[in-house]
């Protein structure tokens, strides 16, 4: 695919144009951190497309926090939706982009409320140009790169960004600026691969107590049935945030109410570590302790979710990490799960 | 919205039937005509309050009018014991996968069921009756906790004249009347029944008693592929979107919520 130069100004010409027809969230900088934040023409001199992912994950542009999705017997009504822009989603979150379009659009059903937004959306990649603490995406799979799922990706370099195509939506894009872009010369693609191999380090570094010697759906199914769980998730406070803030996990809850005709029905992000979540009528509770549902929440991101869709839902955005209130990190469990299974394993 | 799964479709209560003190039958009347298979489910919905899963009990070949027996556990069930004939209802599916009856024939079928269970396997009793003759037979085995607790009492008798039809009750604790098994439903699980090479098992009920009764079934002798359970768990979308009833890399929704035994055996206690 064919990629161009567009220099930092131009760029903010093109955002300019954006806002007048379009809702536009991309990352500005704040205390430190990038934060996902509503551009307008006030805040657009802060955006921030280098460093890596925002605080919080962009999945409510798509998959609303919560919103009405039947008043029951009435004339079905037609929802509008604003085109929305996506600016800056990184390597990570368009794995997680991946997975909510499985999720709400696979299948047989499909989740209308989900796919209208995603069809009136455009996604704009960027490059990691450095990584948390927490980031470990090469160790799920990913990279600190768009790879998927954009429309159009950039790389920041210098003055400007190289941009590359994703998608014929894309590439309408650029046809229809291309005043503002150029041909990306060899020395600015050159310059492009020598970032990602910096980024890829730093990664590499940021993570170099964490090596795994198996993959880690093997790990997690082998000790589907170890009571070392309920070790493991012992600093586990029930918050939710790790569901809550997670880019890939998608689960919600239909909750109906007086009003519309006969009643409404919303739809609510919900969490699996929550108590009542598989809790049915008459009380009984298969996940009524904490730790299985922790160990739930684990298989389902890299044991069931490996057997259902063929790869894993955890995208390694470390955001989980970040957001635990009994400071949990997914790597630890990982080492531990592994130390669980039997060295023989490894020729497996 | 097209193509809206979260929508139901009204229903009105035709008639309410009592059949023990915590079961009724609701027989509704929905605006469109719904076609379910055996083993599938429907989510009702008691407007502005909420919905919960159930197996319609009716017979399948119905499709004008659709009967669910609810017993009273819960907040939504409890609301639908109190509902009268004219008032309104909401119905989403039928979601699921039904019992693959056609690969029943030729076989015997051993049902088997504890409390409200009898309910989706009314269902299926009313489709097996239209094969009647491509089966070899059909045992009944039916646990309930007292006399009192039975569903079905009138139509039972009758079911039983069916030819190559066998029915034995039993309740965990009889009363003077009570003249059968008194016991839990696995002591009138017995050998010789059915010949289990040629045999399938259906168990629906309680969580514990499936637990026990896949047990028996098993030290008779039947094969993991030839237990069929019903799992239904919390279930709120039906669709397989919102990840509640998930049972190991399964969705009850969607891949159930009947599963044989040999699919999740492997599911740390999948009760």
């Amino acid at each position: 695919m064919k990629q161009y130069f567009i220099s930092g100004s131009n760029f903010e010409k093109l955002v300019e144009k954006f806002l007048e027809s379009s809702k536009v969230f991309a990352p500005v900088k704040y205390a430190e951190k990038n934060r996902l934040s509503e551009i307008d023409s006030h805040n657009l001199s802060a955006m921030n497309l280098a460093g890596f992912r925002t605080v919080e994950p962009f999945k409510s542009c798509f998959f609303s926090i919560s919103e009405s999705v039947s008043d029951y017997f009435g004339k079905e009504k037609k929802k509008a939706f604003d085109k929305l822009i996506i600016l800056g989603a990184r390597g990570c979150d368009l794995e997680a982009l991946e997975v909510e379009d499985r999720v709400f659009g696979e299948g047989e059903y499909q989740d209308p409320f989900y796919l209208e937004r995603r069809e009136s959306s455009l996604i704009i990649g960027a490059d990691c140009t450095g990584c948390g603490s927490s980031c470990f995406c090469t160790l799920v799979g990913g990279e600190p790169y768009p790879t998927k799922k954009f429309d159009l990706s950039l790389a920041p370099i210098d003055n400007g960004f190289v941009v590359e195509v994703g998608s014929e939506k894309g590439a309408k894009l650029v046809e229809a600026n291309n005043k503002w872009f150029s041909a990306a010369t060899d020395s600015l693609l050159n310059l492009k691969e020598k970032m990602r191999e910096i980024t890829l380090k730093l990664l590499e570094e940021a993570n170099h107590n964490f090596r795994y010697r198996i993959k880690l759906d093997e790990s997690h199914h082998r000790n589907l049935e170890n009571a070392v769980w309920k070790t493991l998730t012992k600093d586990c406070v029930e918050c939710s945030s790790c569901n809550f803030i997670c880019p890939s996990c998608t689960c919600f809850l239909l909750v109906d109410q007086k009003g519309g005709e006969g009643g409404e029905r919303h739809k609510l992000w919900d969490a699996c570590l929550k108590n009542a979540y598989q809790k049915v009528a008459g009380g009984a509770n298969p996940r009524g302790k904490l730790y299985q549902r922790l160990q739930n929440r684990y298989q389902c991101k890299f044991d069931y979710s490996y057997q259902r869709l063929g790869r894993y839902t955890c995208v390694g955005c470390g955001r989980c990490i970040d957001g635990c209130a009994g400071n949990i990190d997914m790597r630890k469990i990982f080492g531990e799960l592994e130390k669980q299974v039997p060295l023989t394993a490894k020729l497996v | 919205m097209k193509n809206n799964p979260y929508r139901p479709i009204k229903a009105r209560i035709e008639k309410v039937i009592i059949e023990t003190p915590t079961i009724k039958t609701l027989v509704l009347r929905p605006d469109e005509t719904i076609s379910f298979l055996a083993g599938q489910f429907m989510q009702v919905t008691v407007p502005g309050m909420g919905e919960a899963p159930f197996t319609p009990s009716s017979d399948p070949k119905i499709t004008k009018t659709i009967e669910f027996t609810i017993m009273k556990s819960g907040s939504v069930t409890g609301k639908l014991h109190q509902m009268r004939e004219g008032e309104e209802l909401g119905l989403r599916g039928p979601y699921g996968k039904p019992y693959p009856i056609n690969t029943f024939y030729g076989k015997e079928i051993y049902l088997v069921g504890g409390g409200v269970g009898l309910a989706p396997l009314r269902a299926l009793l009313f489709a097996l009756f239209h094969e009647l003759e491509y089966l070899k037979k059909i045992e009944v085995r039916f646990g309930s906790r007292t006399p009192q607790d039975i569903a079905y009492q009138q139509a039972l008798p009758q079911w039983a004249k069916k030819k190559n039809l066998n029915i034995r009750l039993t309740v965990d604790v009889g009363d003077p009347e009570w003249k059968g098994n008194v016991g839990l439903v696995t002591t009138i699980l017995q050998e010789g029944d059915v010949n289990v090479k040629n045999a399938v098992a259906i168990v629906c009920g309680p969580p514990i008693m499936m637990k026990f009764v896949t047990a028996r079934l098993l030290s008779l002798g039947f094969a993991d592929e030839d237990i069929y359970l019903s799992m239904e768990k919390n279930m709120s979308c039906g669709i397989g979107k919102c990840f509640h009833c998930n049972l190991g890399k399964y969705f009850c929704c969607q891949d159930g919520p009947v599963f044989t035994w040999d699919k999740i055996k492997d599911i740390p206690d999948p009760w």
